[in-house]
């Protein structure tokens, strides 16, 4: 790219060269002049000028100018009420005018302390007022959602949040009603506001009106302490803050990473918090007593016995990663399996192919990029949640975005990303139908983004490989972004990995010495939990009861991110420090690892010892021949009566997400999303109730249309779809 | 100067709705003679007709074209939309154009169509305007069965398709870019300008943006040629226009005026005067939101320059007429209340300040103000002037701080006396709708005529 033309503009006789077209809020700042703003917000698109606050006066026109809708060009003589008294008088206007039906309620309102309009207030607006009227009110407050509730008496209507809802979301539920003085923001229809990004308009309003019910009334600015950390929940890895008061998480706020999440979170990671105080929480050392069940038991001897079951199994060993650790926790874990147990063999959430390094890209290039092409069953959004606000981002940009999967703008079968790859790849006539236009596309673009949206057993490799023939074959600049399963998928394979050499995959069947269940996310894996079955010890660290716990002989009490140290290195390969931002009940799965260590004769630290982190970098791609993946992965399925299904875990499910009951609302609505053709045929309306039955089990769900979704499919989210083979018939439920 | 017909020209003698009656008296020649010419030589001629926006603001309507990329030079669409929007209170101008002269008002719509080189026409239409609607509707459908508007129009291999839109009865959809807003299904909220319509309009592509009356005038320029045209009227207000007559006035009605004839004329001459013996006391001369003249100022005449040397505008050449029954408090609060009423709500200065104008007003016609707050009236109109995101603010604050400033004895004594000197007595009679029947509009108490 050529550099940007440079302009002579002055603001408040500072002559400053700028990029052209650069704003002019910005520009100001970047000479130390604030220009003050409500409405104004970059990330939201186009500015819209509606609070006024940042009048100022540009030479030759005779009216105030809103600076935030002003960009430089040469020339151009901006002054702000610093050296314009007009510019002065009209700010001073509006703060009042803004402040006319303000409550002022900020002793008991949340946002005091925090709050950009008491901090503008104080810096530039009148200290009394001449309004003598009584001020508007309204019913308060209005729980938009289980999360958010809104005051409306206190907005100031600068529309951030229903803009944020409009064309950054795309959720469309946040509305301004009504007009003028009487004009509020509303969700529309009344209805709750669920969407996966709710949250943000709370940190977007710069007043108290939109308020989160989880910290509502729960702590002052001034006596809580913000730790900057990132976000475990996905592999997105969003940096944040998480507040604390008194030693407990009171809040979770987003730290803008401008290449990774652009500031924004979903309701998740904002949210999710809770579950780290939830009371069924494990806190002490559980140890299986015949008969009796568990008893608690100290620390020092449920380590004793962890030692001696996994000493027993004599090198017959299974470790369950759930892709949840911090890296230096899998190197420990990785040390103890592979040195002290001779133990080879583990259960990794994801891999990761070396190669793909070759296509790294922070995930803002995705809205660089001239063509974007999601393959894979796994919506996107309920994956990595931010991608697809990168994803829309970059369709606003005018960029292509094309989806290929059941439900996608090309509605391929599912379960044929492999194929589909391949098809792509080899390009020319003997693509399919119905992805020719997308071959060609991708051909003639300069800058692509490939983002793979499901498991793969190889590591990548598909997606890798057509990446690779549209650099080599067609001179594009391309980046590929596979979707790990796991927050830290991709830091703790290669963890993995680096602690030693052999990679035995679990045995399919027979009896197993020990099974080693690192976290919550392992526990609830159908895989894990028949490995349980059949292993004779079993060492679980977990958070939270489930179904493998109760097959554990010992039980070591686990930790949150929120409660750890350590590294995360996220789906773009960036390694990230997480912090601990309260201390755990207990010791945390290091100090665990490393007592046991001792009693099996390995020397491990305690704590996140600096240099464990590189162990996450992957090894260089060089010797790597993208020419050889196999696209015939589980294909064929298809076959048989009824309809095919398609499952997805949804973003709101997890053992977390299940101990937060503002978030109960946001769980997946129990729906079977159906075909539009297949929906006529059975004579099924959408909002009706159907019956989906497969091998035995049937369930009554409620019919959602999708005029999109590839007929003879059916998309169940996993929670619903418990116990269903990979075809269910679907009929009219009687009436 | 006085009363002088061209777009009302035989309207008064034959049905111009009927499409034959209208070509019998030489209608869509103008658009013949038109498609024969340049798209830049129609252009000169409006060019040089000098004929400036009947809408409100008075833009000469040649330059507005004159801003838009020509078609070769955009890779978009262009559009031609037009503000059949009329809400000015006061103003009732373009309902009878559309009425009345509907095929003159199509024509203009395409020639100017043609002049852009638009192939798209948009007209949103007052909700309102019911019986307007149906009658442009009809005559649309005449014209394009005679082939004047559609794929190609009187073969010039040049097509224009004209959608009619409704509106759904808000004051601000007439301001341009919250008409663009409401055309395009968003909520009706201006936008921040730059861009201006000409470069970035409906769907971001180049719009010009005229009034009814405007697009209605075309075809005479047309006919008689640009200079010729300009030089009815005055200078710098070429043409003529045709002015709402309404308030305490013998005779309201539309009357279409040389530009330049003055308020005198137009009230006594044409209008009969005032009624029941009463006494002038103030006229507002282009709709609500203009300041307002006093009596001594009758001999103003009505064209723009002279109206701006007055301190005031022409506006939507919306006369209303005041005698001297009217309280100027009563008549500011009602006024406010229309503009706190329409206040879109998107920038601060208008959607609170209008709403604390009311406030203010109601206190002092109460007679319950005290001295500083006429003081902070004054002030708040000030603090809205200039400031807003579009004109709808000022609208509302310069009427009302002409009010004050020119019958401040009368705001005064309200304070003084402690109450309104006129007492209870509904002095606004004839002159702007009462509020509650506006409030009883809206409660659906009173019957809104339908058609089938």
């Amino acid at each position: 790219m050529s550099a940007p033309e440079l302009v002579t503009v002055t603001v408040d006789d500072q002559e400053l060269q700028v990029p052209k077209g650069q704003g002019m809020v910005e520009t100001a700042l970047a000479a130390g002049i604030e220009i003050p703003v409500f409405c104004y917000e970059p990330r939201l698109g186009p500015p819209v000028g509606a609070c006024r606050m940042c009048l100022c006066e540009v030479e030759g026109l005779p009216k105030l100018q809103a600076a935030c809708t002003l960009t430089a060009q040469d020339g151009l003589v901006l002054r702000t009420a610093r050296t314009s008294e007009k510019a002065a008088e009209g700010q001073d206007a509006i703060l009042e005018f803004i402040l006319l039906n303000h409550p002022l309620d900020c002793p008991d309102c949340d946002k005091g302390g925090e709050c950009p309009l008491q901090d503008l207030t104080f810096r530039f607006g009148p200290g009394s007022t001449r309004m003598q009227f009584p001020k508007r009110t309204f019913d308060k407050p209005i729980p938009i959602s289980p999360l958010i509730a809104l005051d409306r008496e206190r907005c100031i209507l600068c529309y951030r949040c229903t803009r944020f809802s409009e064309t950054v979301a795309e959720d469309g539920q946040l509305v301004a009603v009504n007009r003028g003085a009487q004009s509020v923001i509303a969700t529309f229809q009344d209805e709750p506001y669920r969407a996966h990004f709710s949250g943000n308009v709370l940190e977007l309003c710069p007043v108290g009106a939109l308020t989160s019910t989880t910290y509502r009334f729960r702590a002052r600015p001034w006596e809580i302490q913000n730790v900057p950390t990132v976000c475990g929940l996905c592999p997105v890895g969003c940096n944040v803050w998480a507040t604390t008061r008194e030693g407990k998480v009171a809040r979770i706020l987003s730290r803008n990473h401008p290449d990774v999440h652009e500031g924004w979170l979903c309701d998740k990671g904002r949210f999710a918090h809770e579950h780290v105080r939830a009371p069924d929480r494990i806190r002490t050392p559980l140890l299986r007593v015949r008969r009796r069940g568990f008893e608690e038991v100290s620390e020092d001897d449920a380590l004793d016995a962890a030692a001696e079951g996994l000493r027993a199994a004599e090198g017959s060993v299974v470790v369950a990663f759930s892709g949840a650790e911090t890296v230096e926790q899998a190197a420990a874990l990785a040390r103890v399996a592979r040195k002290a147990l001779g133990s080879h063999s583990a259960l990794l959430p994801d891999d990761w192919d070396p190669g793909l390094d070759a296509f790294r890209a922070p995930l803002s290039a995705i809205r660089d990029a001239e063509v974007c092409l999601v393959v894979g069953d796994d919506p996107v959004v309920e994956r990595a949640p931010i991608v697809d606000l990168w994803l829309r981002s970059a369709r606003r940009a005018g960029s292509e975005v094309v989806t290929l999967n059941p439900g996608g703008s090309v509605p391929v079968a599912p379960g044929t990303a492999a194929q589909v790859c391949a098809s792509l790849r080899e390009g020319g006539k003997r693509v399919p139908k119905e992805l020719r236009a997308t071959s060609e596309r991708l051909r003639e673009a300069k800058r692509v983004a490939l983002v793979w949206s499901q498991d793969d057993e190889t590591g990548g490799r598909h997606v890798g490989a057509l990446a690779n023939e549209l650099h080599e074959g067609g001179g594009a600049d391309v980046a590929v972004y596979v979707l790990p399963r796991a927050p830290n998928g991709r830091g703790v394979a290669a963890a993995w990995h680096a602690a030693g050499e052999g990679d035995a995959k679990p045995a399919e069947e027979g009896e197993i010495g020990a099974l080693v269940v690192s976290g919550d996310e392992a526990a609830s894996d159908p895989r894990v939990r028949e490995l349980a079955g059949r292993a004779r010890f079993v060492l679980t660290t977990a958070m939270f009861q489930s179904e493998v716990t109760a097959w554990s002989h010992v039980v070591l009490p686990g930790t949150s991110y929120l409660e750890r140290d350590g590294t995360f290195v996220n789906l773009e390969g960036r390694p990230q420090r997480v912090r601990r931002a309260v201390a755990p009940p207990g010791p945390d799965e290091l100090e665990w690892l490393s007592r046991l260590g001792e009693r099996l004769g390995l020397d491990i630290a305690p704590w996140a010892a600096p240099g464990t982190a590189e162990q996450a970098e992957l090894p260089p791609a060089d010797e790597f021949a993208w020419s050889q993946p196999d696209p015939q992965v589980s294909a064929g399925k298809s076959a048989g009566p009824g309809l095919e299904l398609v499952r997805f875990r949804p973003l709101f499910s997890g053992a977390a997400v299940e101990r937060v009951p503002q978030l109960a609302f946001q769980r997946p609505a129990p729906e079977v999303e159906l075909a539009w053709d297949d929906a006529q045929t059975r004579g099924i309306a959408a909002g009706e109730t159907v019956a989906v039955s497969s091998n035995g089990t049937s369930r009554e769900l409620r019919a959602r249309l999708n005029r999109r979704l590839r007929t003879g499919v059916v998309r169940i989210a996993d929670e619903h779809a418990e116990g269903f083979e990979d075809r269910v018939q679907v009929a009219k439920a009687d009436a | 100067m006085g009363l002088r017909a061209l777009l009302l020209e035989h309207a008064d003698a034959r049905d111009l709705t009927q499409l034959a009656e209208y070509e019998a008296v030489g209608g869509y020649a103008s658009l013949r003679k038109a498609l024969g010419m340049e798209r830049q030589a129609v252009l000169d001629e409006l060019l040089a007709a000098n004929v400036r926006g009947r809408g409100g603001a008075g833009f000469p309507m040649g330059r507005k074209a004159s801003f838009l990329p020509k078609p070769d030079e955009t890779t978009k669409p262009i559009y031609l939309v037009v503000n059949a929007d009329e809400s000015e209170p006061g103003t009732f101008k373009d309902r009878e154009l559309m009425l009345r002269v509907p095929h003159t008002f199509v024509e203009g719509i395409v020639i100017a169509g043609y002049t852009i080189g638009a192939s798209q026409a948009f007209v949103y239409v007052r909700g309102e305007y019911l019986t307007e609607y149906e009658v442009l509707v009809a005559a649309l459908e005449e014209a394009r069965e005679a082939g004047y508007v559609g794929p190609d129009v009187l073969g010039s291999g040049w097509g224009l398709t004209i959608v009619v839109h409704r509106g759904a009865g808000a004051y601000i959809c007439g301001e341009e870019t919250g008409l663009l807003e409401s055309l395009e299904g968003s909520r009706g909220q201006p936008r921040t300008k730059p861009p201006f319509p000409a470069v970035s309009g409906l769907y971001a592509s180049p719009t010009l943006i005229n009034n009814v009356e405007t697009l209605a005038t075309v075809p005479k320029i047309v006919e008689m040629g640009g200079e010729a045209y300009a030089r009815i009227g005055v200078e710098n207000s070429a043409g003529t226009r045709v002015f709402s007559l309404s308030g305490n006035v013998v005779r309201g009605g539309n009357y279409e005026l040389e530009l330049g004839t003055t308020l005198r004329e137009l009230i006594y001459d044409i209008g009969g005067g005032i009624p029941d013996g009463r006494e002038l006391k103030a006229i507002i001369p282009g709709g609500s939101s203009v300041p307002i003249l006093t009596a001594a100022e009758v001999d103003t005449p009505l064209d723009f320059d002279a109206m701006a040397e007055a301190g005031t505008m022409l506006g939507s050449g919306a006369v209303i007429v005041i005698d001297d029954r009217c309280c100027t408090v009563q008549l500011g609060l009602r006024v406010a209340q229309f503009y706190m009423h329409e206040s879109c709500g998107k920038c601060t200065p208008c959607r609170e300040g209008t709403r604390w104008m009311v406030q203010l007003l109601r206190k002092i016609e109460d007679g319950e103000a005290t001295q500083g707050e006429l003081d902070v009236l004054l002030d708040v109109c000030d603090r809205i002037l200039g400031n807003c995101l579009c004109p709808l603010g000022d609208a509302a604050a310069m009427p009302i701080a002409s009010y004050v400033a020119k019958f401040r004895d009368e705001h005064q004594r309200h304070i003084d006396e402690g109450g309104c000197p006129f007492g209870g007595e509904s002095s606004l009679d004839g002159v702007v709708a009462p509020v509650d029947q506006h409030h009883a509009h809206m409660r659906g108490q009173i019957e809104v005529p339908t058609h089938a």
